[in-house]
């Protein structure tokens, strides 16, 4: 058997057996579904003013039913008098107003809505809003056709998709809340990844090199194979807890929530679920994201790995680690930094470049890419973040090779220069 | 027969100081070849050297008439001085992982593994973790999992310290067993007490430098004559007084039936031995003298003295 892939195998189960990952591979998905119910239970038991939408409604079929409609989160206001743009002024920050919701002329045909918040929305208000106008259309719109004669036609012709379309009323961009979680999520996730595992690279070569398994390890294979078996094992690791968590919380909130929440906040949830899904399939590539994920995920922990294992090799001690550690992380706070600044636009040329240079590419790209990017931009990314992890797994293996069999002080820069040039 | 290894004038320097100096020696195969030295002489270095995790600044090492290549190092069995042992693994797992990564299948490395553990009484400590074991204990599945693979070459390093007797011995029998069994094995020792039993030859190193090498019966054949074990009255000091120049006294002395104390001394080959004896005779109230042949620690203390 080859000799890489059973240092793969040995990393891979002494870390999937350690009590520690078995605990946080279970506890991790029920924060996130803690996270991703919370706002569900606060919708239904918040104590919070119900939200007021103040209706301009051009067509003039839907608002008068609309504003009869009062639940506990929403209450509906008819403007219908005023045009759009003196309703936007007149309802603005100040008013207490949520939001404005727009039907022009075509909206009771097509469903085409537009709404103009004054605070953030959330996807659950935006369904609810939906539901209700759709219930109106096509109310109207049944009526319409009873005189017809055939019930499938009818059906047909009353079946309304309503899509509201979310801009901020002070005329800012707005970034719709699923975007804007998912970004969010993606960006963290491959953060977490890269910090956690990589320093568990780290860590993983300075034990090995001061318990002097090192010098049995390289009696049975060359240097290489011990790396780059190592930062595989560990990138499986990886992969193996992600698609845990993904399995996890996905059937934590199919099967776990309506268990032991009410129906309400169950689907309040589950249409938060729903309204993620419907993004990612309207936009079509839910599972071309995901490839982008491993593809991120894989790209970003090697090349981050491959570093964090020739600073693990220079050093004894892991106290001397944290030294690399720090120079190491600056390029990843960076990127949280930018990741952070594209929620308000993702297309400025800041988020641009720093989601092509590899060492932020995949944090700050993988949050951007929610918000679609251009594929070109992505695939030239992905080529220049492989690209450097070779460039840089080569100089961590000549790094490596020797910083092993080092012991004493920690290297300096110099000596890391000279190590890199011995051939 | 061609020597299994060979070392050409071996160097190495560390900033500061000569780790090993032009250092040469051959190992016959089938041999059992001891390194020995005080400690921080440059045994370990030369270890590392021929395993390769070291490389010389001078010299090359051959093995079997050819430069050693990486290759060749993946198929003998090394044994560092400080054990490396993953400390979370468990042991048996373990040692099937060191088997199967020098080559073995995992049925066969399993099969051996087990009969080995017998052999050496840890069969039970097959699940346990290796953080739970002492360091004898760690020290048995290391030597396992270094012979294992049955390689025809194996360098120990220090392989009887953190041993009590017991188990000191039953090491002895398996490195000859080995032997037996046709493996060549090259293991450095301070402990002189196991060279005379199991080492064919032996090279001796002090200060970086080879100051010793040949085969045991020979080098103790050579130095063999003038020493002595004197049986006397006096302490040590007026002891050592009345001897003056003209002997050596080897080790401590011991006090033995009837308040006599026992020492043994070496006369070198210039000094008169009947003055020895008169003055010891004047002074110590000798009783007895007896000629010994020396041990090879009396030979290790001499060389390192440079009184051999």
């Amino acid at each position: 058997m080859n000799k890489i892939l059973l240092i793969i195998q040995r990393e891979f189960l002494e870390r999937t057996r350690k009590k520690s990952f078995i605990i946080t591979t279970l506890i991790m998905p029920l924060i996130m579904v803690g996270l991703m119910i919370a706002p569900s239970l606060m919708a239904v038991y918040g104590t919070g003013d119900s939200k007021q939408v103040v209706i301009v409604d051009e067509s003039g079929t839907v608002a008068p039913q609309l504003a009869q409609i009062a639940t506990p989160e929403i209450k509906y206001i008819d403007q219908s008098q005023l045009s759009i743009e003196e309703a936007r002024n007149i309802y603005n920050e100040d008013s207490g107003i949520f939001a404005i919701l727009y039907l022009d002329k075509e909206a009771a045909q097509d469903g085409d809505v537009a709404l103009y918040t004054n605070s953030s929305s959330t996807p659950i208000i935006e369904q609810t809003m939906a539901a209700h106008i759709k219930a109106i259309i096509e109310h109207n719109k049944a009526k319409e056709a009873i005189p017809g004669i055939d019930i499938n036609e009818v059906l047909a012709k009353i079946s309304t998709e309503v899509n509201i379309v979310t801009s901020n009323n002070d005329g800012s961009s707005y970034s719709s809340g699923i975007n804007y979680a998912l970004g969010l999520i993606l960006g963290m996730l491959l953060y977490m990844i890269i910090v956690i595992y990589g320093q568990m690279v780290l860590t993983s070569v300075v034990e090995e090199k001061s318990s002097r398994v090192i010098d049995v390890m390289v009696t049975s294979c060359t240097p290489f194979q011990l790396m780059a078996g190592k930062i595989l094992g560990i990138a499986a690791v990886a992969l193996t807890q992600i698609a845990i968590w993904a399995v996890l919380i996905i059937a934590a909130s199919k099967f776990l929530i309506p268990e032991l929440f009410s129906a309400e906040v169950a689907s309040s949830n589950d249409m938060m679920l729903t309204s993620l899904f419907d993004t990612l399939s309207n936009t079509g590539y839910i599972a071309t994201l995901l490839v982008y994920l491993v593809l991120y995920i894989l790209g970003g922990f090697l090349l981050y790995a491959s570093i964090y294992a020739a600073a693990g090799s220079a050093v004894d001690s892991v106290q001397d680690g944290q030294q690399f550690n720090t120079i190491i992380m600056m390029p990843i706070i960076l990127a949280i930094i930018v990741m952070m600044s594209i929620f308000q636009d993702p297309n400025t040329s800041v988020a641009m470049w720093f989601s092509m240079i590899p060492f932020t590419s995949p944090i700050v790209m993988i949050a951007r890419i929610p918000f679609g990017i251009p594929v070109w931009q992505i695939i030239v990314s992905l080529l220049i973040l492989y690209g450097t992890f070779i460039l840089t797994t080569w100089i961590a293996a000549k790094i490596y090779r020797i910083g092993i069999f080092t012991h004493g002080k920690r290297a300096t820069w110099r000596e890391l220069w000279q190590w890199l040039r011995t051939k | 027969m061609e020597p299994i290894l060979k070392v050409e004038g071996v160097s190495k320097y560390y900033t500061g100081h000569k780790a090993l100096d032009d250092v040469s020696l051959e190992v016959p195969r089938g041999a059992v070849y001891g390194l020995l030295g005080p400690n921080g002489a440059g045994k370990t270095t030369l270890i590392r050297i021929i395993t390769r995790i070291t490389m010389p600044d001078a010299g090359r090492i051959l093995l079997d008439g050819k430069a050693i290549t990486a290759d060749d190092i993946f198929h003998i069995g090394y044994m560092p001085e400080e054990r490396g042992l993953y400390k979370k693994m468990r042991v048996g797992e373990q040692a099937i992982f060191f088997a199967r990564l020098k080559g073995m299948t995992k049925q066969d490395a399993e099969r051996r593994l087990r009969v080995w553990f017998e052999r050496l009484n840890i069969a039970d400590w097959w699940t346990r973790r290796v953080e739970d074991l002492s360091k004898g204990m760690a020290q048995k599945v290391q030597f396992i999992s270094t012979v294992v693979h049955e390689p025809k070459l194996l360098i120990f390093d220090e392989p009887f310290s953190g041993f009590d007797p017991i188990n000191a011995n039953t090491l002895k029998e398996e490195i000859l067993g080995l032997r037996d069994r046709g493996a060549t094995i090259i293991f450095s020792t301070h402990n002189m007490a196991s060279v005379e039993e199991i080492c064919d030859h032996i090279t001796l190193i002090n200060r970086s430098r080879n100051i010793l090498s040949g085969s045991v019966e020979e080098i103790r054949r050579a130095a063999g004559g003038n020493t002595f074990e004197v049986t006397h009255r006096a302490d040590d000091k007026s002891f050592a007084a009345t001897l003056g120049g003209h002997a050596t006294i080897m080790g401590e002395s011991r006090g033995v039936a009837g308040g006599y104390r026992a020492t043994k001394i070496h006369i070198p080959k210039d000094e008169d031995v009947k003055q020895v004896i008169a003055a010891l005779n004047d002074e110590c109230g000798l009783r007895a003298m007896n000629e010994m042949m020396p041990s090879m620690n009396d030979i290790f203390i001499r060389a390192v003295n440079g009184t051999l």
